[in-house]
């Protein structure tokens, strides 16, 4: 616990700048509703005849006009995107922080054990990524409240668990990424999140890449899909799962066996 | 028991050496001299012991337990002051040494608070805003705190000014006389003809020679100082008595001292002596 409550504390500051910001920008944007209602409707009926760009957004599949639908295809993709640059960011600098700032030494010879330290950090990755999660949720629900209209709360949830566990498996692969290296690789990490989300905007565009769908995690965690069909792919959920439990177990692997710097 | 014993120890790093085949053994209550330059292999052979490094061959034993199987029991007896400071910025030097302690499980709070008091530390400073000395003084508390069975010291005392190196050695014999076995990594070797008692010496990953400092203190070499035809001259001269006395008799000699070397000579004199 010791090691889990000093990583809460060190990234509490990255915490607060990233949740601050997308979650007032998700919140911000809903209370923008109303007062946009009239032209959105105007808007839903352009987008939803732009062909790839439509079904790239899933703008047609619902409806922009909507609170829903302005939430799945607006703000759900600036969460997504939001929520995986933080989760990468994160989980790119937890482990490889103490090599590259020469902390290392100092936290290796305390009597953790690698295994520990691995363990707590990835322990205080994912409170942080729900942190994250929770204080978004606060913005949003009260720009949903300004609004004065909610979106069903099922799908909602669902999409927050998607969402979730969108979020762990990017922090969790940038995480692997982490334990093997001696620097914080926070472009790369940050790059990554948004390759992922290239790679789902290709496979709903292109459809010969459309098996790319197993690969993006943004695609089993896609709000417009969600809202629209009231349900999760969880054969998919399962496989990217699967994807950040075997990430962790790589990362735990990979830093007892290496040799740590100074 | 031992508190130390390395045996036929290598490690590299890739096609780099680290250290070969090192080998050397220090008593329970001891204080060992690890002396070497630069790049000799003493930090690695360190980090090998604390588990920081993995190595390919050889067998450590700290305190009777195996370093590859017991690490985390190994550390919890031990305390370890590297040769580079460095902390998490942003914390105050009193969290780091209470970090420390919590990470032991132990309330240290009375001996970290009379470690503080002789050492002069400002518990209320952020790291970023302390010297390489402060730091280095954290870095003895974090150490020392714990009343450790063992202390590993790399480099102690770079960036102590005279009076903290003082104060530390004092703090370091205190504590061996409680019974904490000491090893001292270091290349000043003033400070380990005066504290240690046994020392080893490393060179390019190499062990070439450990003894007790006293012994490796003695040696037929002799400082030579002499004034000749009013000019003095000084030079270090191994071998017989006889034929030193020999070569300077016909000489015209005012003045002449024949001392024993210091230790930064004997050090220079093995090295070359191995080189040869």
């Amino acid at each position: 616990m010791t090691l889990f409550r000093h990583e809460l504390k060190r990234n509490l500051k990255a915490l607060l700048i990233w949740a601050l910001s997308i979650g007032i920008l998700c919140g911000g944007c809903l209370l923008l509703f109303d007062s946009l209602e009239e032209s959105m409707a105007e808007m839903a009926e352009a987008y939803s005849n732009m062909g790839a760009f439509s079904a790239a957004l899933g703008m047609d599949k619902i409806s922009i006009g909507t609170i829903e639908g302005f939430y799945a295809t607006e703000i759900g993709l600036m969460f997504a995107i939001g929520g995986a640059m933080f989760a990468a960011m994160t989980g790119a600098a937890i482990v490889a922080k103490e090599e590259e700032g020469h902390t290392s030494e100092f936290l290796n010879t305390l009597p953790f054990g690698r295994g520990y330290i691995v363990g707590w950090k990835y322990a205080a990755l994912t409170a942080l990524i729900v942190l994250f999660q929770v204080m978004c949720l606060v913005f949003i629900c009260i720009g949903f409240a300004g609004a004065g209209e909610w979106p069903s709360a099922k799908e909602f949830l669902l999409f927050h668990a998607a969402q979730l566990l969108m979020q762990l498996e990017v922090g969790s692969i940038c995480f692997l990424l982490s334990a093997c290296t001696k620097k914080r690789q926070i472009g790369g990490a940050l790059g990554f999140a948004m390759f992922l989300y290239l790679l789902d905007l290709m496979c709903r565009v292109l459809p010969d890449l459309e098996n790319l769908k197993y690969i993006t995690p943004y695609y089993f965690s896609n709000a417009t899909d969600i809202f629209t069909s009231g349900e999760v792919n969880t054969g998919m959920a399962f496989l990217h799962f699967a994807v950040t439990i075997a990430s962790v177990i790589a990362a735990a692997a990979v830093y007892r066996k290496r040799d740590l710097a100074a | 028991m031992n508190a130390i014993e390395i045996r036929q120890l290598t490690k590299n790093y890739g096609k780099h050496r680290g250290v070969q085949d090192v080998s050397l053994t220090v008593a329970e209550g001891d204080i060992f001299g690890f002396l070497g330059p630069n790049g000799a292999g003493k930090s690695t052979t360190i980090r090998s012991m604390l588990g920081m490094l993995h190595f390919e061959q050889g067998e450590i034993t700290l305190l009777g337990m195996d370093s590859r199987t017991k690490q985390k029991e190994i550390l919890k007896y031990t305390g370890y002051m590297p040769s580079e400071a460095a902390f998490y910025p942003g914390m105050r030097a009193k969290e780091v040494i209470r970090f420390a302690a919590d990470a032991r499980g132990m309330d240290c709070r009375e001996e970290a608070e009379r470690l503080c008091e002789i050492l002069e530390v400002d518990g209320a400073k952020k790291i970023e805003e302390l010297s390489l000395g402060n730091r280095k003084k954290i870095s003895i508390v974090c150490a020392m705190q714990h009343q450790p069975q063992l202390l590993i010291l790399d480099e102690p005392t770079s960036g102590l000014d005279p009076l903290m190196q003082e104060a530390f050695f004092k703090l370091l014999l205190e504590y061996n006389s409680r019974g904490t076995t000491i090893f001292l990594s270091s290349h000043v070797l003033s400070e380990v003809k005066r504290y240690c008692r046994n020392a080893a010496i490393i060179r390019e990953g190499r062990i070439i020679r450990t003894d007790t400092v006293e012994n490796l203190s003695k040696s037929n070499m002799r400082r030579v100082k002499l004034v000749e035809n009013g000019k003095e001259q000084e030079f270090t001269y191994t071998g017989s008595m006889k034929e030193l006395i020999g070569q300077l008799s016909g000489r015209d000699i005012e003045d002449l001292l024949i001392q024993e070397p210091t230790l930064d000579e004997l050090f220079m004199h093995y090295y070359e002596k191995e080189e040869a």
